[in-house]
């Protein structure tokens, strides 16, 4: 009951600041964004002009999967960043305008107080992300011909499990520090680190969440989805709800000081 | 050639409307934004598909 009151609140607000109309957009126009100018290149070039006469291009169309891969790797890199900035405020706002104050003054929980904001951050990201891949995908089967939309509506779901992961850093940040600024570059921060650490040991640590979408990117171009694929959304879910845990306890001790 | 340019590119041309939009409206009902007012105008409307997404991200005040 309390919890839901929580999660209502949080997506009334999303609404208000119009969040539910423009980051499915924002996805959205990403997700098309490479798949279409990779088609128009040669288009692009050619009425560019600057070509010295005679001069053959040829550039090799990209095949549907690397096709479809271009959306996912859109995402991997401008969505990731946006919705770090979009919840870097979620707790760390409240925290230092006394919004948090008010709220805790009625008896709400601490963990209710976490998951739902969580958990309403996730339902906007999710139906965006969902939006924007079957967008990309429709552009890219009629640009670069046919993809079954199960694979992509699978990996697709798999794909989410990488955000929650995102946002369950953020979250992290977001229950001890109250400028959102430096939330969102230290969730940055960490994605990258983790993410070049996963790139120096990918032999060694096949199961490390960053791998998601490699792994998606192969299970688009085989069909078939691997065990490395399971393990590492696994642990990314594993990771996630354990750091959504910590944040619930670093919350608790921000109230005693 | 120039009909699937038109039916793919028309519904980005009209998402990214909708986006200046809604930034606009925005714009308008919030009291207070960082920096004045005409300067998001301008940003939204001629700052391309960066210009509406930095205006929510940094536009508003608290």
């Amino acid at each position: 009951m309390q919890w839901q009151t929580i999660y209502k609140k949080e997506m009334l607000d999303h609404w208000r600041h119009f969040k539910w109309i423009w980051v499915p957009i924002v996805f959205i126009l990403f997700a098309v964004m490479d798949p279409l100018t990779a088609y128009f290149m040669p288009i692009i070039l050619e009425s560019a002009g600057n070509v010295p006469e005679g001069a053959t291009i040829d550039i090799p169309t990209p095949s549907v999967g690397e096709a479809m891969i271009m959306s996912f790797n859109q995402l991997n890199m401008l969505g990731v960043l946006i919705a770090v900035v979009i919840s870097m405020g979620l707790i760390s706002r409240e925290l230092s305008t006394g919004v948090y104050e008010l709220i805790l003054s009625k008896p709400v929980r601490y963990s209710h107080y976490m998951t739902a904001k969580f958990t309403a951050m996730m339902t906007l990201l999710s139906v965006s992300i969902i939006l924007a891949l079957i967008t990309g995908w429709y552009y890219v089967t009629v640009l670069f011909g046919d993809l079954a939309f199960t694979q992509l509506l699978t990996s697709a779901i798999f794909y989410i499990f990488y955000f929650m992961l995102i946002l369950s850093i953020v979250m992290v940040f977001n229950s001890f520090l109250t400028s959102p600024g430096l939330v969102a570059f230290l969730s940055i921060f960490t994605v990258v680190v983790l993410n070049a650490f996963t790139s120096i040991f990918d032999h060694v640590i096949t199961w490390s969440p960053m791998l998601i979408s490699d792994y998606i990117g192969t299970y688009i171009f085989s069909g078939e989805i691997e065990t490395d694929l399971y393990f590492s959304t696994g642990i990314a879910i594993i990771i996630s709800l354990l750091l959504l845990w910590l944040s619930i306890i670093l919350l608790k001790r921000q109230e005693m000081h | 050639m120039d009909d699937l340019i038109i039916q793919l590119i028309l519904p980005l041309v009209i998402l990214q409307l909708i986006l200046i939009i809604v930034a606009l409206i925005d714009l308008r009902r919030v009291e207070a934004t960082r920096g004045p007012k005409w300067v998001w105008i301008l940003i939204i409307i001629f700052g391309n598909l960066a210009g509406p997404i930095i205006y929510f991200i940094v536009g508003r005040k608290g």
